[in-house]
């Protein structure tokens, strides 16, 4: 079984999950080196599993080929890559929401700058509404922020980075949580292995989520 | 310079692929044949406009989405072929009578999709189908789940046919289908549902919602091998398509093949007749 884990924020929350259901991840050590790929042992038995860790936005893609049996990947990856593997496990890491949000003065919707073109223009779409959409790699706000353009479609957590450029958040364009993503291939064809590690994998969800003292 | 590069997902074939390619169709279609199978061949292009009652633009794996489509010189909208299916029932329906039936046909040819089914696989697909039109009992199910099977023997291959009936999630409610297609349950999932994605689900929980389905899925596993033919009565897609009842998907060491049974789409081109067929993609195989 090959699990592919998000580089970047989800990584820790991916791994202490994936911990708490009994699986042997790759220690902090392990973590320290330029190695991508990890082997250990099912904890309670002899299933070998194979570690990678790849760019949040890689993570649909390993697995929607087969190259990875199941991982951890956000909504927003999931939707963007128009991925089609199933999405047993809902966490509560990590959430965030996807917002459509105006340069300073909040300027008529012109052009959208953003990770997420394919959603952009779904959204875009939904709405009956027409803009340009300019694919921008990271930083997005800053195409606001410099009136690249007039908009951006991006993650907000904390809203700290659009209250301090005093940008206008605008609209809700999705809720975005991160999902355990299981590939049809593997789901079809080794069932018992992988509806074992759903049921693992939600066991512990479910028990990190109603640890006291979380919401 | 003139461009060095193809178009995305399409390619040539030189010498020793087409040499591969054309063993591999022979292998099939001598498989085909001596089941009593006889091939025609469907055209390239066709008309976009007797399709469009198909065509559902929500569901964005609607294969009517995945085709090429141009004006031709005439000024008609025409689409280059993605799916053989709906082509051979707009082929065989306005003419079919119920002495032909049932008609045991094979076809074979490239699909071409704009959009891969898989993230970066070919737009360009050699296919090879086979259809039993005008048989809808069990007994055309079991024949050509095992033609399907006999195919991937042909190479060697230990084939995995996994199978359902797209009927019993039809028969549940929006939400449960939802539930069926993500394999996400919630805590207020009725427990149906539960069951069905965490495997524990039998045919006898089915046949009280889904009583055709869980009849025809039983006379299936009875027949056939469990250890070849594998019931997964949770595995739905998004969006069931033309099809009605049986759905399978055919495994070797990758998908190789996948299909199902169609009873009203003949009926939509003229005649009324029941349809199970599959198609290999001949890259896959061999």
């Amino acid at each position: 079984m090959r699990i592919a884990i998000p580089k970047g924020r989800l990584q820790d929350h991916s791994l202490r999950v994936f911990a708490a259901a009994g699986f042997n991840v790759p220690t902090a050590g392990d973590l320290k080196t330029r190695r991508l790929v990890f082997h250990s042992q099912l904890a309670t038995g002899n299933s070998q599993l194979e570690w990678i860790f790849v760019k949040d936005c890689d993570v649909p893609v390993y697995v929607e080929h087969g190259a990875a049996d199941a991982g951890i990947a956000g909504l927003d990856q999931i939707l963007e890559h128009e991925c089609t593997a199933y999405q047993p496990v809902e966490f509560d890491f990590g959430r965030c929401r996807m917002m459509l949000i105006a340069a300073p003065g909040a300027p008529p919707l012109t052009k959208i700058a953003t990770k997420y073109p394919r959603i952009a223009r779904q959204y875009l779409d939904s709405r009956g509404l027409r803009a340009d959409i300019v694919p921008l790699g990271g930083s997005v706000e800053l195409a606001a922020v410099l009136e690249l353009t007039s908009h951006v479609i991006d993650l907000v957590e904390s809203g700290e980075t659009v209250r301090v450029h005093k940008l206008v958040m605008q609209d809700l364009v999705a809720e975005i949580s991160p999902r355990l993503i299981v590939g049809k291939t593997v789901y079809r064809t080794r069932p018992r292995e992988i509806r074992e590690l759903i049921a693992r994998v939600e066991e512990a969800n479910y028990g990190i989520e109603n640890t006291p003292g979380r919401r | 310079m003139a461009k060095l590069t193809y178009p995305t997902g399409v390619r040539p074939l030189l010498i020793e692929e087409t040499a591969r390619r054309r063993r591999i169709e022979a292998r099939c279609i001598d498989v085909l044949e001596r089941g009593g199978f006889a091939e025609v061949t469907l055209p390239i292009i066709d008309y976009v406009e007797p399709y469009a009652p198909l065509n559902n633009p929500d569901d964005r794996r609607d294969t009517s989405r995945q085709s090429y489509r141009f004006i031709d010189r005439e000024g008609d909208l025409v689409a280059i072929r993605s799916d053989f299916t709906p082509m051979l029932a707009r082929a065989l329906a306005p003419s079919l009578s119920e002495e032909q039936l049932p008609l045991r046909l094979f076809y074979r040819g490239d699909v071409i999709r704009c959009e891969a089914s898989r993230l970066g696989a070919n737009r360009e697909l050699f296919q090879i189908g086979a259809e039993l039109v005008g048989d809808g009992g069990v007994d055309a199910d079991i024949a050509m789940l095992r033609l399907a099977s006999d195919l991937v023997r042909a190479f060697n291959g230990k084939p995995t046919i996994v199978y359902n009936d797209v009927s019993i999630a039809a028969a549940l409610g929006g939400a449960a289908r939802e539930a069926l297609v993500t394999k996400r349950a919630g805590a207020d999932a009725p427990p149906i549902v539960r069951n069905l994605i965490a495997g524990n689900a039998t045919i006898e929980d089915v046949a009280p919602f889904a009583p055709k389905a869980a009849a025809r899925l039983d006379a299936l596993r009875r027949a056939l091998d469990p250890d070849e033919f594998v019931l997964h009565l949770d595995d739905f897609e998004e969006g069931a398509g033309y099809y009605t009842g049986l759905r399978f998907r055919v495994y070797g060491k990758s998908l190789l093949a996948q299909g199902g049974r169609y009873d009203n789409l003949y009926a939509r081109f003229g005649t009324a007749a029941p349809a199970i067929g599959f198609t290999f993609t001949i890259e896959e195989l061999g």
